[in-house]
């Protein structure tokens, strides 16, 4: 009876390894995806007092894409409280020193900026997550045929220059 | 909107020793009426004494009746469970009436309940028949097999149509149209 | 002690309450409420208790209001069973009270202990869970046996009858292994003042309803439940892993289900495969025997 309850109760609350693709993903619309699994608010066993998160690895977050000018205009504000110590940083160039998302009290999640993953890690995971909007094609991933092919609206001029 | 609940004790339901399972038990034990042979306080349990006492026994043989007159002292009904709690009644300027239905009320009990309230009104054993939930209820069975991070698990499951999609369409509508004019002609 | 100083303290809340009832109604009547010399009067009663020391609690037979007659009568009715008198009041008389009673030297009564319908309760008993339960493998029946005949269990149930103010002991309050005899002389005297059948009934109202409610390996301790599965089916079974989560962590979870030739027998769960097929077979066993 122990063992079996046990072990009903171990299985129950169990914890399970998410993966989520954040390239070309908005980390905005993600984090809101994500808090819940990290939450617990997915399993109907939820409850805030009852330690129930699951955990994600977030991959390629080097890749992320900020709605429109997000790049240029967001800025993060940070203060030594020493004087003089204020620093507005812009959103690219912080994305360039750090680009894990910077996260300190969430131990639950993990973040890297590109594919490579301990392996240790990455033989827990048993779901991955769908993200919010598709992953656009690039134009060099489409073959030379297709590009040829693909409707026409206009034609341009044959002196027009393309920047 | 009462605080009474901050002050109650709070339990569960319980049956003493699985009572109602094999057969039921009368779990009050003993009654002792403590009354006054002269006091208006207790005249109420003197006639109840007087009239409906024998009946009483009668109907419950299980429980045993003790009489206590005491001068110059209220009446009360002190009664004895199974379990061995007990319970006492101030019944002073109590008419036969609610004596006796005092008395009926305590056969039901299993036990001193004042002071208590109940978290749930119901128990069971087994809360679930299908089996408790696990992560693995609803799980897909073919992500057993999947290599994590795998792209077909990734996508979205629905997207708005892009205008680019709805461009190709239009273009393959016209190329039908074109076909089904020309084979008219 | 403790108790009584509460029940005074309840007594000096209830005046508290009627003197503030009394006094939010009238005009404050002189020398109404609770007086002055209430308080300090059971202060120092409190004070001799605590100097007298802990005190034992008194039986119920040495109250005032007492009728063994009328409590044996009583118990008899209670449980719905027609007792012979005599035999009753033999099944509640312990050896120890008899010689106790001869060493203070007052034989007005000869006693007849009930050390022999403690051996007849005995053995009823255990015919009647046998009896129960044919159907089901010996080791588990004989599982049964022994949880539902510990001192403890059977103590319990003479407990929730009622005996423990009538039994007539030695000793007070009455012990474990005391209640526990005296539930196994009640079933004998029962089976000697009705018929057996009467006597299996009981036991089976009383004794073998304690298993309501609780799972089989509570009282059955497999050691090897996969074993024990291999032998019941016959054929050969195979485990397989369904799903597992978190396999490099201390929190890992396998989920392990056995098969029979396609068809699931069992599934458990477990912190590693092992305990996880074990699980799995208590899981398949169960199902078998339809628990």
């Amino acid at each position: 009876m122990a063992a079996l309850k046990r072990v009903q109760q171990w299985a129950t609350f169990a914890r399970i390894w998410h993966v989520f693709d954040a390239s070309w993903q908005n980390p905005f619309e993600s984090a809101e995806l994500l808090k819940k699994y990290l939450m617990g608010l997915h399993k109907p066993i939820y409850h805030p007092m009852n330690d129930c998160g699951d955990h994600v690895i977030v991959i390629n977050s080097l890749d992320i894409a900020l709605p429109g000018d997000e790049w240029k205009k967001r800025v993060y504000f940070h203060h030594t409280g020493y004087p003089g110590g204020a620093t507005w940083t812009l959103a690219w160039d912080l994305h360039k020193k750090d680009p894990t998302l910077r996260r300190y009290t969430m131990e639950r999640l993990h973040i890297f900026p590109d594919l490579n993953v301990p392996q240790s890690l990455m033989k827990n995971v048993s779901n991955q997550i769908r993200q919010i909007r598709p992953v656009p094609k690039r134009l060099d991933a489409y073959s030379e045929k297709e590009v040829k092919e693909f409707p026409k609206i206009i034609d341009l001029p044959k002196d027009y220059i393309l920047r | 909107m009462s605080n009474r609940h901050l002050f109650l004790v709070p339990k569960f339901i319980t049956t003493p020793s699985q009572n109602g399972v094999g057969r039921y038990v009368c779990q009050l034990q003993r009654v002792v009426l403590k009354f006054c042979k002269n006091n208006g306080g207790s005249r109420g349990m003197r006639e109840f004494i007087e009239h409906d006492l024998i009946n009483y026994t009668k109907d419950n043989p299980g429980t045993v009746v003790y009489l206590k007159p005491r001068r110059h002292r209220g009446p009360v009904i002190c009664a004895e469970y199974l379990n061995g709690e007990k319970q006492s009644i101030f019944c002073n300027n109590f008419s036969c009436e609610e004596i006796a239905k005092w008395l009926n009320l305590l056969l039901t009990q299993s036990g001193n309940h004042e002071g208590t309230r109940l978290r749930k009104m119901w128990h069971t054993e087994n809360p679930s028949v299908q089996g408790p939930w696990t992560p693995y209820t609803f799980r897909d069975p073919t992500l057993n097999l999947a290599k994590f991070p795998n792209v077909d698990l990734s996508t979205p499951l629905s997207c708005p149509k892009t205008a680019t999609e709805h461009l190709l369409e239009l273009f393959e509508k016209q190329k039908n149209e074109k076909f089904e004019n020309e084979k008219l002609d | 002690m403790a108790a009584s100083l509460l029940n005074n303290l309840k007594l000096l809340t209830q005046k508290t309450a009627i003197l503030a009832s009394k006094t939010s109604l009238n005009a404050i009547i002189p020398g109404r409420g609770i007086k002055r010399w209430v308080a300090p009067t059971l202060r120092e009663l409190e004070k001799r208790r605590k100097r007298m020391g802990p005190q034992q609690p008194n039986p119920r037979s040495s109250f005032l209001e007492w009728n063994y007659d009328a409590e044996l009568y009583s118990f008899g009715k209670r449980l719905g069973e027609e007792f012979k008198t005599n035999l009753l009041q033999k099944a509640f008389t312990h050896r120890s009270y008899v010689i106790q009673r001869e060493l203070t030297g007052n034989l007005t009564e000869t006693f007849e202990d009930n050390s022999d319908l403690i051996t007849e309760g005995d053995s009823v008993i255990l015919k009647s869970i046998r009896q129960q339960y044919v159907r089901y493998p010996e080791e588990i029946v004989d599982a049964v046996c022994n949880y539902l005949m510990t001192n403890k269990m059977l103590a319990h149930v003479a407990f929730y009858l009622g005996t423990k103010d009538i039994v007539l002991t030695a000793e007070f309050p009455a012990e474990e292994e005391t209640l526990a005899n005296t539930f196994k002389a009640i079933v004998g005297a029962l089976n000697r003042s009705t018929s057996e059948d009467r006597a299996h009934v009981f036991v089976s109202d009383f004794l073998i309803c304690q298993l309501n409610g609780k799972d089989i390996y509570e009282v059955w301790d497999p050691k090897n439940p996969y074993d024990i599965l291999k032998q019941l089916v016959g054929r050969e079974i195979e485990p397989r892993l369904c799903n597992e989560s978190a396999s490099n962590t201390i929190l890992a979870n396998y989920q392990v289900g056995l098969y029979d030739n396609r068809q699931l027998l069992g599934i458990g769960w477990g912190e590693s495969v092992e305990i996880a097929k074990e699980t799995a077979a208590m899981h398949a066993i169960k199902k078998l025997y339809n628990f």
